[in-house]
């Protein structure tokens, strides 16, 4: 149908890490891409970076202290360069990242942040998203799809590595070590150390080393301690049994390595020194900007050489998160929806599973987990809404359905009398004829946002965005994504 | 002599079926159903069970031997229903995926032979009616015939169809009387649910034997309703025998054609379930009243 059959919305991603901080921004193309005699599907066919920033250094106020108001500069400067104004911004994703994401004040820069970048920009932090974003940015996933191969991809940055496995276009595995170039510091181009992090204190007591702020190094004396942090980011990709050091510098549970692996694409700032010819031979090439990330590269290169791995090229490296966060945080619901609601965008949404395997046959049981589930959480004590999630119904018949909404409307009876927004997230491709039979078998007035096709865990969180297409599609980002559980 | 033949028989008989039992092609209840009926003489009756009596191993089973990328090939055939990744025996076909293109041939052509039976039609509480074609056979070799209704018909359904409603539903074989039984159960009631509760009047709907798409025309002639609904079978192919489609068209005429027909495809359970094509159907027929138009002019208008 030729209605509105395409649009393009406008995605901003901002990646604050340990070391540098960059904004793109990117424009998406949506379209129905089935033909006249079928029923629509709307997705994303086309992604453009139609900007993409210089690469800042991020603004400290002191170690543990980011400087939020120079942050904001930055993207107020950016969109400038850009030619966009934060009203031009449809969604988006403020991503902050490594170290940075430990140090106090990461709140007040999402808040700083939030009146500058439009609309519907959310933000987020995890080791595990920013390790599939940059996977994604790097171009890891596509690889995995088009190649139908395992690959692996580690965002190697300042502060951490970011790991992200994937197979056939899908995250399947992540996690985050605490190794990263800018853990010890130097003056720029010379050999004096100004600052050593304690994950390389302890990758220093490990390999032998007593190097001291202050003190003068030699390439001789770094290297090793630089080897051990390199072999540690290695252990993760071939063992489940690991070192002391790795063990402690690792910041979630480590890959379970269900897949094998033998493809390793590198992106972050030290990438561009792993595909380099020849690695660093003098204090200075290595300290260039002030810490050892190209010899960390170069390290890390030997030991997957050395290890058997085949080490498969990236789109981009040291920009692949923040075109990660701004191209592919955003996704589509299905194109069959029921929408009755004047109050998207809603962000923050909660979302619970209360249905742990298959839902159970009457309306009355239905209504009973539901409401377990939402006193467990204290849903109806608190302001906020919350999303039901679930798989699929008990079949996908007409009666099923049915039960499934009266159960919802039973269980959800408290919640919908303090006038709360009713939000269903259901896998399966019946989100238009569930939304139906709620409307069918309830007299109140309700806000109801149904949505399907999509895939959400319990205690995620999600922001839904305001209707595309005509209302055929609500875009949605998750913001947590944890495998380990 | 006889009795040495017989014995013969008997060994053979069991050894094929204790072999094709060993493949996984029979279960074990069958086989065991199927040598007691040779054993004792008797014509075989299929029991009651709803144990089938051949079984083809799981569609998406690697049937390549040593392939260099088992995991490539598992998304190809993820990705289209075809029969691709089926492997070969030296020029042809592996004896598995040979069996299983004759018994997918075989339910496309049980699906245009047979007829929607009248168990099906008192469960949904449909009236039937039927073209002018008398017989499967002439409906299948006179496509004029199933564009209009018989002249019983005609009288039936002027009878006892209420008048100037807004919407009229038909439920028409066509190619494809599996279709029928396979989606109308879910869509139905889904479409009814949709549409009433917009507060639209809609006509009971029925059945119509070897019916074509143009046959709404005729019975929108009769009943005067402002949009008619027609879920048909399509032509069954050898992915799926149960795909229908959905033919909606705003107050038709004898200037009607092909182009003013609104049509969504694909509904099986395989491509959109049944109970979600009720409700978007609903949603579009919404839309045609609104635009009173369908087919090219409704989609201009949009």
């Amino acid at each position: 149908m030729p209605e509105s059959s395409s649009q393009t919305i406008t995605s901003v991603g901002i990646d604050i890490g340990t070391t540098t901080t960059q904004l793109v921004i990117s424009r998406l193309t949506i379209e129905n891409t089935a033909s006249g005699t079928l029923v629509p599907h709307v997705e994303i066919t086309e992604k453009e970076v139609i900007h993409r920033s210089q690469i800042y250094f991020t603004p400290l106020l002191d170690r543990d202290l980011i400087n939020a108001v120079a942050v904001s500069k930055i993207v107020e400067q950016e969109y400038l360069a850009a030619g966009l104004t934060p009203d031009k911004i449809d969604t988006g994703a403020v991503i902050i990242t490594g170290e940075t994401a430990k140090k106090e004040n990461a709140k007040a820069i999402i808040d700083a942040l939030a009146g500058f970048a439009g609309d519907f920009v959310v933000a987020t932090a995890g080791a595990n998203l920013e390790g599939i974003f940059a996977g994604k940015g790097s171009g890891a996933a596509l690889f995995s799809a088009q190649r139908h191969q395992v690959v692996i991809n580690i965002d190697v940055g300042g502060g951490t590595s970011n790991y992200a496995m994937f197979h056939e276009g899908k995250a399947v595995e992540s996690t985050c070590l605490n190794v990263g170039g800018h853990l010890i510091e130097f003056e720029p181009q010379g050999d004096r150390i100004t600052y050593i992090s304690e994950p390389a204190k302890m990758a220093l007591h490990i390999s032998g080393q007593r190097l001291q702020v202050g003190e003068r190094v030699t390439l001789a004396q770094l290297r090793p301690v630089v080897k051990a942090m390199a072999d540690c980011v290695v252990e993760v990709l071939k063992t489940t049994l690991l070192s002391e050091l790795t063990r402690k510098l690792l910041m979630t549970p480590s890959l379970r390595l269900e897949h094998p692996i033998r493809k390793v694409m590198i992106s972050g700032g030290v990438a561009d020194y792993v595909y380099s010819q020849q690695g660093p031979t003098t204090m200075s090439e290595v300290t260039a900007y002030g810490d050892f990330g190209p010899l960390l590269g170069w390290e890390l290169k030997n030991c997957l050489e050395t290890a058997g791995f085949v080490l498969e090229k990236p789109n981009e490296t040291v920009r692949a998160t923040v075109i990660g966060t701004g191209t592919q945080s955003v996704n589509l619901s299905g194109s069959t929806i029921h929408l009755q609601e004047k109050t998207l965008p809603m962000r923050n949404v909660m979302v619970i599973s209360p249905f742990i395997s298959i839902i159970p046959e009457s309306a009355q049981e239905i209504a009973a987990m539901i409401k377990k589930e939402m006193l467990r959480l204290q849903i109806d004590h608190s302001e906020s809404s919350v999303a039901l999630a679930m798989k699929e119904p008990r079949s996908m018949s007409f009666v099923n359905i049915n039960l499934l909404a009266q159960g919802v409307l039973l269980g959800m009876d408290d919640y919908l009398s303090q006038n709360k927004p009713l939000i269903l997230v259901i896998e399966a491709d019946c989100g238009k004829v569930l939304g139906q039979c709620i409307n069918a078998n309830t007299n109140r007035p309700l806000e109801m946002v149904c949505i399907d096709q999509l895939e959400v865990n319990d205690c995620d969180y999600i922001d839904i965005g305001k209707p595309l297409m005509g209302g055929r599609v609500v875009p949605v980002v998750l913001k947590t994504l944890v495998f380990n559980r | 002599m006889a009795v040495a033949n017989n014995e013969l028989e008997k060994v053979i008989i069991q050894s094929v079926l204790e072999e094709l039992a060993k493949k996984g092609l029979l279960s074990t209840k069958s086989k065991d159903h199927v040598m007691s009926a040779a054993m004792m003489g008797t014509p075989l009756h299929s029991d009651d069970s709803s144990d089938d009596m051949v079984t083809f191993p799981s569609l998406d089973e690697m049937q390549i031997s040593n392939p260099i990328n088992a995991d490539a090939v598992k998304a190809m055939k993820k990705s289209t229903p075809a029969r691709i990744g089926i492997g070969r025996a030296g020029t042809r076909p592996k004896t598995m995926s040979w069996l299983r293109f004759l018994a997918d041939h075989a339910v496309a052509q049980d699906a245009v032979f047979l007829d929607v039976s009248e168990e099906f039609l008192n469960n949904n509480q449909l009236m039937s009616v039927q073209s002018a074609a008398t017989t499967k056979d002439e409906f299948l070799t006179r496509p004029d015939l199933g564009r209009r209704l018989s002249e019983e018909a005609v009288k039936i359904i002027s009878e006892k169809c209420e008048k100037n409603v807004q919407v009229q539903i038909l439920i028409v074989d066509g190619l494809s009387s599996s279709a029928i039984e396979a989606n109308i159960p879910d869509l139905l009631p889904s479409l009814m649910q949709g549409l009433k509760s917009s507060g639209i009047k809609v006509g009971a709907p029925f059945y119509v034997k070897y019916g074509r798409v143009w046959v709404q025309d005729h019975v929108a002639a009769l009943v005067k309703a402002e949009v008619i609904v027609s879920l048909i079978g399509e032509r069954p192919g050898l992915g799926t025998a149960e795909s229908l489609s959905a033919y909606m068209i705003y107050r038709p005429d004898e200037k009607t054609v092909e182009a003013d027909r609104t049509v969504i495809s694909n509904i099986h359970k395989g491509g959109i379930p049944p109970v979600e094509a009720g409700a978007h159907l609903a949603d579009v027929v919404k839309q045609i009243l609104a635009a009173k138009a369908s087919g090219v002019k409704f989609n201009q208008q949009k």
